[in-house]
């Protein structure tokens, strides 16, 4: 699904990832592990196509990134969902309003908008606080609502970002488990970055650890180093 | 459209005080337009009343009483060159009840003088003082005609005045629509500063430059249709309210004060510029913001 083939960036002369290789199969749940500064965001930012890579071929379900043009980008996009550390919610618009979001980009009808917004409300337990502003909604409330607006448009992969990194240790565990919910139910791609190793710990799931922009771990059931 | 619409509405309606400020500063720039534009438009009609004041006097021979079918016919050929505002005929009896009526309080210029004594005559203004010349050589070449007057020097000096007026209203005017366009751009790009995480956010889950535009673009024609409509109502309330004060002292200017007709041609020609302007500053601001 996600494929790293001696991805190399730089910031200046600052090296971000250097030689980075890695698979990533469809329907698989990753953790990306590393202290700050490890390349764990670029990771993501390469793939989302905020980034360019310097060197390498960075390729997600069989395209090139690098052969996607700029008008092309907003479709690829629309494949992915992403879930933000501070979450990203527009202030001036309600939980549903933010969930309907990427439906709304892609031009969907209202009905569709609606059916579908309240279904991923339901999935992450927050069917109660459609109408709510951010501004109400407490921390993990907040994380549920962009993971609501991440799985909306049912992506192929779903990038979260430290998304446990503003919650206290029993939210932060919910919101995983969400996570993986969604991955076992809908199948999604998840490749979450984190630094939370009591939760990477206690999933034995594929942990690649990053340091210095190298991968130094690849482990199927790995822990966090 | 309608969902650019609706998503510029609800940006509006959910930063009110940002919309405010946004409007007021749109109407300010818009009612100086306004102003400017009206104050030039009354300039042309002040401008159009002196210019049209200069007249060619043709005086015919001292024993010729034209015909009433040579006058008409001498009306027709120079109303047929489309440079004439007015025609008059003097007739030697209206000369001497103008004669009487300059010199009432001497009696004794008025014993000595008699109809015949004076030339029947013709008074004609141009539309455009520039014209008088030619309507004087038309009148030279008339049989019966003995003289033909007209201040050449004044007239040339009253174009240079009225010229350089003109241009520097509409200059004037034209530098303030300027100053809105960039008002425009400068609230519409500071809204967008504001809401740069939204756009960033709408860039990475897939919405296209189009969506991310539009409401701008919307969001810049509203606070240009709005900010001119209110500019228009102050403006029309302003006009309303001095025209006693001016009329007092400009009151022989035909139609110099607006009309209803007239200042809704003002409100419709204000409120498509503003539409314009507004959708010109959102463009130019977003894909600024979207190019950086």
């Amino acid at each position: 699904m996600i494929s790293y083939r001696g991805v190399s960036k730089k910031f200046g002369t600052i090296v971000a990832l250097d030689d980075v290789s890695f698979e990533v199969d469809r329907g698989e749940f990753v953790f990306l592990t590393g202290p700050s500064g490890s390349g764990k965001t670029t990771v993501l930012k390469l793939v989302l196509r905020e980034l360019r890579p310097d060197k390498g071929v960075l390729a997600v379900d069989g395209h090139d990134l690098a052969k996607i043009s700029t008008s092309q980008l907003p479709i690829y996009r629309r494949a992915l969902g992403v879930v933000f550390q501070d979450f990203k919610l527009l202030p001036e618009r309600n939980v549903a309003e933010n969930v309907a979001l990427p439906l709304q980009v892609r031009g969907a009808s209202q009905a569709d908008i609606a059916k579908a917004v309240k279904q991923a409300l339901e999935i992450v337990g927050l069917g109660e606080r459609a109408g709510l502003f951010p501004a109400q909604l407490s921390g993990g409330e907040l994380q549920r609502a962009a993971i609501a607006r991440a799985i909306v448009g049912r992506p192929k992969v779903i990038l979260a970002d430290e998304p446990t990194g503003n919650l206290d240790p029993k939210t932060a565990k919910s919101i995983v488990k969400i996570l993986l919910d969604i991955h076992k139910e809908l199948k999604t791609t998840v490749v979450m970055a984190t630094h939370n190793a009591d939760i990477v710990n206690s999933l034995s799931l594929r942990v690649i650890s990053l340091e210095g922009g190298k991968v130094i771990k690849d482990s199927p059931r790995g822990k966090y180093e | 459209m309608s969902s650019a619409y609706h998503q510029a509405s609800q940006r509006m309606r959910r930063t009110p005080y940002q919309t405010l400020l946004a409007l007021l500063v749109t109407t300010l720039a818009f009612f100086v337009a306004i102003v400017f534009f009206l104050d030039a438009a009354a300039a042309h009609k002040i401008l159009r009343y002196f210019e049209t004041r200069p007249q060619v006097n043709a005086f015919y021979k001292q024993d010729v009483v034209p015909k009433p079918q040579d006058v008409d016919l001498l009306r027709t050929k120079l109303e047929g060159t489309g440079l004439v505002e007015s025609f008059k005929y003097v007739s030697k009896d209206d000369a001497l009840r103008i004669y009487k009526d300059l010199n009432k309080n001497d009696p004794l210029l008025l014993e000595a003088v008699t109809a015949n004594m004076l030339p029947a005559s013709i008074e004609v203004s141009a539309k455009n003082p520039q014209d008088l010349k030619s309507i004087a050589e038309v009148l030279k070449s008339e049989p019966g005609i003995d003289d033909v007057r007209f201040a050449e020097d004044v007239v040339q000096s009253l174009l240079g005045w009225t010229r350089s007026v003109r241009t520097s209203r509409i200059v004037l005017a034209a530098t303030q629509i300027f100053i809105a366009f960039i008002i425009i751009l400068w609230v519409i790009g500071s809204r967008i500063t504001n809401r740069r995480e939204e756009i960033s956010l709408l860039q990475l889950i897939g919405a296209t430059p189009s969506y991310i535009s539009w409401p701008f673009v919307v969001e810049g024609m509203l606070y240009g249709m709005v900010g001119s409509f209110i500019a228009w109502c102050m403006s029309y309330l302003v006009i309303l309210y001095s025209t006693p004060f001016f009329a007092g002292f400009i009151s022989e200017i035909p139609g110099l004060f607006p009309t209803v007709v007239f200042m809704l041609e003002v409100l419709g020609g204000a409120m498509c510029l503003g539409a314009l302007v507004g959708a010109l500053g959102g463009i130019l601001a977003v894909r600024r913001y979207l190019k950086s």
